[in-house]
């Protein structure tokens, strides 16, 4: 709904107290929970509490996993033998049934992980997906011609380094390690996870180098 | 190849090896009912009233266009 502002001298747009009408699948969200409520198959407070859940997980929570592997080797034997129980160890709980396998880049190696049924990810360590992650463009073509698909995120893979793509299940997601920058030796674990993004631990880039992170990280 | 094997078609979400444009990098903030929807599919799941596999297909139901058309 448009909203007149000729009764006041401002311009700013009313998105964020709008009153628009809710949307069908809005109201049918609504509808469905009321109705799992009431027949009592589902706690009133369950929602909010799942919401809260999904907040708190956030690609720092990978990053935090990402620095420990680059600065304790048992742990990162432990995380490369079973990736969820690796998490676990930090205090990061798997909120469903799914296994984690943790895979490491390496000088010969570079690993992409993709879902092309659907979006499969890594949620309980690096929240929900990207959008584009979800799109058709990335899950149809990351498993056919991954080179060209990472030249498009500005990543250019050597030729002698093998490209493997990981294509998730409903019961088995991925987690790329990325390769730790050198200029890094003398970092500790925090500045280290500070380097970390998420689209690292999705593989389609590398950790920035601490130069060009810092760069960045200035940019308004 | 047989006839028959022409008959099995791929399923609309099954897209790896499709042709596809270049990615767009895009990305948008969940509006609250549609993160609602994915708590509330973590809750039936928390209830074993479905798993993610019939998550999976219940999406795939819809069919490419909807899917194509929806946000998710």
């Amino acid at each position: 709904m448009t909203r007149s502002h000729d009764d006041h001298d401002h311009s700013h747009p009313h998105a964020e107290i709008s009153d628009d009408h809710p949307g069908y699948y809005d109201i049918m969200e609504t509808a469905v929970r009321e109705l799992l409520v009431a027949k009592k198959l589902i706690g009133a407070d369950e929602i909010r509490r799942q919401i809260e859940v999904l907040d708190s997980r956030t690609p720092a929570l990978g990053a935090r996993v990402v620095a420990r592997a680059w600065t304790d080797p048992a742990f990162k034997a432990r995380l490369l033998a079973n990736g969820r129980a690796g998490c676990e160890e930090l205090g990061i709980s798997f909120y469903d049934d799914t296994q984690l396998i943790v895979i490491e880049n390496t000088d010969k190696v570079h690993n992409l992980i993709v879902c092309t049924l659907c979006s499969c990810y890594p949620r309980p360590v690096l929240g929900l997906p990207p959008d584009w992650y979800k799109a058709k463009p990335y899950r149809a073509r990351a498993v056919v011609e991954p080179r060209k698909v990472l030249a498009e995120f500005g990543t250019i893979i050597p030729d002698d380094v093998d490209v493997r793509v990981h294509d998730s299940t409903a019961m088995v997601r991925y987690l790329v390690l990325p390769r730790r920058p050198e200029g890094t030796e003398q970092y500790d674990e925090e500045q280290l996870a500070a380097l970390v993004t998420r689209d690292t631990m999705i593989g389609v880039v590398p950790v920035g180098a601490p130069a060009s992170v810092d760069v960045v990280r200035t940019a308004p | 190849m047989t006839d028959t094997e022409k008959l099995v078609n791929r399923l609309p979400n099954d897209l790896g090896g499709l042709p596809a444009d270049p990615i767009q990098q895009t990305d948008h903030e969940l509006e609250p009912w549609e993160k609602r929807c994915h708590a509330l599919a973590d809750v039936l799941d928390f209830h074993k009233i479905i798993n993610t596999e019939e998550k999976r297909c219940g999406v795939e139901a819809l069919g490419s266009e909807m899917v194509g058309k929806l946000t998710y």
